[in-house]
């Protein structure tokens, strides 16, 4: 049996995510879906960037690629450039693919440790490659993946229209008072300002920060994560575009936090993400002024947040989904991910009439190893670091670590052997691409490294990325956007 | 920095771990030492030895030749394990290598099954899978890499006897035994090893591939976890049987009162174990004492269990020919560097994961048996089991799903086909399985049996193929 009814609470990019995968799941069924939206509020459009995942969401949705870059001013991303993270005048980046190709069973990065004059790192990497040249080709049997950069905004309003398609009814108005109901402490109703009350047996909470639902009405309580991830605040602002549009986004370490610069077919986004613990909102909005590579189009927007999850993100009959469940800072472009994540936990554990408690605690199992997995890989960014040129960075430097990345990073620093596991968003390749971008440099090789022929090999192999990736159309002529 | 490599045990475990190292490290020296007795370096299960897909993937990669193999082993092909008398004293069903089914949309199959039964429509998830049709009709092919094909839907595993499988590891090792074990020296380490002619064996890193015994790793602080109040069975019978004829192209694992029997067809005969919990059966002539259970660190200083020695688990499916391909594999990823390096508490950690799932998968066999009036059984349904088969069978039972966690051998699919061959039934099924029309789905299952029926009907018999591949007079 399934729940009838169900009410998206908030419209933003998570609601409209929500509504639109819902919508397209359930299509034929009875299942009522509503969206309850106000616009007095005003929604955060999380992370403009993401990870290859969301090719997957859309594709499950038949969404056309053309047509969704067309309308969200979408831009290809092959990876993320760090700038500044390991010691300053440093940049690596991170891509969707591994790095080189193992030879002698050995896996690659040993080979390369193992061998001089073997380049950089990065030198065995297609899609790293063809960022640094501006260049994109979508991938035809080639191993690596990319991501997409767009308007968060406009992705919501895209997945609106499909979703209204789908028979998803869309409400205007303020949510003002929440029922709950007296035995079972469930969800029973919404009320809006109009004094309209709307019923459903399923809520998904995608109210954002606040958590209409899951915290003001259920007080369900936050997990904080500050003492490793010690930003606590952001200002966006977008400017116009410069130079060549690089199928990147950039995130450049400052002293007291990171910019993001993310390049759209209009605009670029930009922001800084920093602690309040160690700058000022004033300095903050200079350092990020100071680095526009063009003139803003509009004033900056200032955000809160605190770093962590709730402690339990379906309670009862209510799902929280989006910034409602938890943050962590943009740095990876996950925030769209963990909405994704979300969203097909919930399809696949979608509850029928008896309200199995069994279902809610799968998600809050899956959802936590997820946020969790996520941290330690942002961390890590943090820590592993050379820079001492501010407190935030010794801070960071010296922070003491969760067990589970103490241990990833204690075997890699002396083994050079990445954990792997089999859920979690980041593997090997992601590691490694920070690991070694950040001068984590294993203290032992595996000692089958570096035999005869490593470096003919090695050679014929960057030689061949190189010319495959001067091959490639540049990014703006792969959008169809002239040059 | 290994320069050299002791092996005690050469059988099996021995001869596959010195292949693989020999070829990792074509510097390093490796001595392979024999052992008193029977090849128990997988366990006392009976002269014949059965693994899952993927090991010949794994031979090709080490150069030897999958037909050779086949011919020094009296070997045949395998598409799955018959298990009989499991579910209840009379039922039967199939645990085949391949898919089962297929979904419509995200909805796996399993669901659009258990839908189909709240209909009113009586079904077998082993009816829909190829393998195992293919099976119960005698047939075997290769599967086919054309992945729009519906012969591209199975693997195949190899029934092999452990002694020829043994020496043919051995011959593409290039190597041959350096004499006979006596005894380990060293307390805190293993310093040497004594051969039966007084010559002393020294070495970096030992492997002890001797099976239950652990001649070296029991030797140290090791740790061992025992099993014995989840898994019953403690005693084996190893037989052999002459048998002419075409062997069966799957593995058989009979339930009876107090045990299981199990049977490896070979070419000319059936290899047999009797494995049966001794409260449960007067003892029987020839029988081998064992307790289930796994090496708390597996490497422990300078000695690395594999096979047995490591974790001892009875053979319900090919599992610990797996289990010893990933340890070696494991072994090589994380060949120490530098002494008092993190690779051995890394190694334990994966390894015990990896071992306490294949437990648990043996378990549910156990757990969720269907045969009533029966000590032995009836005990087996009602005890504990640990947390993270519990936590499974709990999503299971409440609506189909199966949480999956790190280091699992065995995909979801395989443990549904488990489950559901056990008569575990979800309460409740996919709530998306209810959107799709009844007349779709039953067309939709109709067509499978379609499309695997026709498909089983042009395959050639096991014979066929034996004779074709010169394995079968």
């Amino acid at each position: 049996m399934l729940v009838g009814r169900i009410l998206v609470v908030g419209g933003g990019t998570a609601g409209w995510m929500a509504a639109a995968a819902l919508a397209h799941k359930f299509a034929g069924t009875r299942l009522a879906i509503t969206l309850v939206e106000s616009a007095e509020i005003g929604t955060v459009g999380v992370g403009e960037a993401t990870i290859p995942h969301i090719r997957h969401f859309n594709a499950t949705l038949g969404i056309d690629e053309a047509d969704f870059l067309a309308a969200t001013k979408g831009t290809y991303k092959l990876g993320i450039e760090f700038v500044d993270w390991g010691r300053k005048g440093d940049s690596y980046i991170h891509p969707f693919a591994a790095f080189g190709d193992p030879l002698d069973g050995v896996p690659f990065h040993h080979q390369w440790l193992a061998t001089e004059g073997a380049g950089a790192f990065e030198d065995y990497s297609l899609p790293i490659q063809a960022a640094r040249r501006g260049r994109f080709r979508r991938p035809d049997g080639d191993p690596y993946n990319y991501a997409y950069q767009f308007d968060a905004g406009l992705y919501a309003r895209y997945l609106r229209a499909y979703a209204e398609a789908r028979g998803v009814v869309r409400r205007e108005g303020k949510v003002v008072d929440v029922a709950l109901d007296g035995e079972s402490g469930f969800v029973r109703s919404v009320t809006l300002e109009s004094g309209e009350t709307l019923e459903a047996e399923l809520f998904v909470d995608c109210s954002g920060f606040r958590g209409l639902l899951i915290e003001q009405a259920l007080h369900t309580g936050y997990e904080e994560w500050t003492h490793w991830l010690p930003c606590d605040r952001a200002i966006a602002i977008p400017c116009a575009n410069k130079g060549p549009l690089a199928p990147l986004t950039r995130a450049a370490a400052k002293q007291s936090g990171w910019c993001w610069r993310i390049p759209l077919q209009h605009r670029t986004g930009n922001g800084h993400v920093y602690s309040s613990g160690f700058t000022s909102d004033d300095e903050a909005l200079e350092v990020l002024l100071a680095q526009l590579p063009a003139e803003p189009l509009a004033d900056p927007n200032k955000l809160r947040f605190v770093t962590g999850k709730r402690k339990r993100q379906w309670v009862g009959n209510t799902v929280a989904i989006g910034l409602s469940s938890g943050f962590l800072e943009p740095l990876e472009s996950t925030s769209i991910h963990l909405i994704q994540v979300a969203i097909g936990k919930l399809l696949d554990l979608f509850p029928t009439g008896d309200w199995d408690p069994l279902d809610a605690a799968e998600f809050n199992r899956a959802m936590a190893l997820e946020y969790e997995r996520v941290r330690d890989f942002l961390i890590l960014h943090y820590h592993a670091t050379q820079r001492d040129d501010s407190e935030f960075w010794r801070h960071c430097r010296n922070m003491v670590l969760p067990d589970s990345l103490a241990y990833k990073l204690q075997l890699f620093r002396e083994r050079g052997v990445v954990v792997q596991y089999r859920e979690g968003t980041f593997l090997e390749p992601s590691w490694l691409a920070v690991y070694l971008g950040q001068h984590v440099t294993p203290r032992h090789r595996d000692p089958r490294a570096g035999g005869e022929g490593v470096a003919a090999a090695l050679a014929t192999m960057r030689a061949d990325i190189a010319a495959a990736a001067e091959a490639m159309p540049r990014h703006e002529a792969a959008l169809g956007m002239g040059a | 920095m290994i320069r050299s490599i002791g092996i005690v045990g050469a059988g099996v475990a021995g001869w596959m771990a010195a292949l693989a190292l020999g070829r990792a490290l074509p510097g390093a020296s490796i001595s392979v030492v024999e052992t008193e007795g029977p090849d128990w370096s997988l366990g006392p299960f009976g002269p014949g030895e059965t693994c899952l897909p993927g090991f010949e993937a794994w031979l090709a990669d080490h150069g030897v030749e999958e037909g050779a193999l086949l011919r020094a082993a009296r070997g045949s092909f395998s598409l799955g394990t018959a298990f009989s008398g499991w579910a209840g004293q009379e039922a039967d069903w199939f645990l085949p290598f391949g898919t089962i089914g297929a979904p419509i949309g995200t909805i796996a199959f399993h669901q659009l099954a258990a839908r189909l039964r709240a209909g009113g429509q009586a079904l077998r998830l082993a009816d829909f899978s190829l393998a195992a049709i293919a099976a119960a009709s005698g047939r075997f092919a290769r599967p086919s890499p054309d992945p729009r094909s519906v012969l591209s839907s199975y693997g195949y595993g190899l029934d092999l006897d452990r002694a020829g499988l043994a020496e043919t590891l051995r011959l593409a090792s290039g190597l041959a035994p350096v004499g006979r074990f006596r005894r380990a020296l060293g307390d805190a380490e293993i310093t040497a090893v004594e051969l039966q002619d007084g010559t002393q064996v020294t070495a970096d890193l030992w492997l002890d591939c001797s099976g239950p015994t652990a001649l070296l790793i029991g030797h140290l602080d090791s740790g061992w976890e025992s099993w014995a109040s989840w898994l019953p069975c403690n005693r084996a019978v190893e037989t052999w049987a002459e048998v002419e004829g075409v062997p069966p192209p799957y593995a058989h694992a009979g339930a009876f009162e107090a045990g299981w029997q199990r049977t490896v067809p070979l070419i000319g005969g059936q290899s047999g174990a009797l494995l049966y919990a001794s409260a449960f059966l007067p003892e029987q002539p020839g029988a081998i004492p064992f307790v289930q259970g796994r090496r708390t660190r597996a490497w422990t200083v300078n000695v690395v269990a594999l096979g047995a020695a490591a974790a001892l688990v009875e053979p319900l499916h090919g599992y610990n020919l797996a289990l010893l391909q990933n340890a070696i594999t494991r072994l090589i990823g994380l060949l120490p560097a530098a002494p008092d390096g993190p690779e051995p508490a890394e190694y334990n950690r994966l390894a015990a994961s990896e071992a306490d799932r294949v437990r648990d998968f043996a378990i549910l066999h156990y757990k969720t048996n269907g045969r009533t009036g029966e000590p032995l059984w009836d005990q087996a349904r009602a005890a504990p089991v640990p947390e993270t088969l519990a936590h499974k069978l709990d999503l299971y039972a409440s609506r189909g799903r199966l949480p999956v966690y790190d280091e699992e051998l065995f995909d979801p699919e395989e443990w549904i086909a488990v489950l559901d061959g056990q008569g575990v039934r979800p309460r409740r099924h996919d709530a998306l399985a209810d959107a799709i029309p009844e007349p779709q789905l039953r067309a939709h299952a109709a067509r499978i049996r379609e499309v695997i029926v026709d498909a089983v009907r042009r395959m050639p018999h096991h014979g066929a193929t034996l004779r074709e591949e010169g394995l079968l007079p």
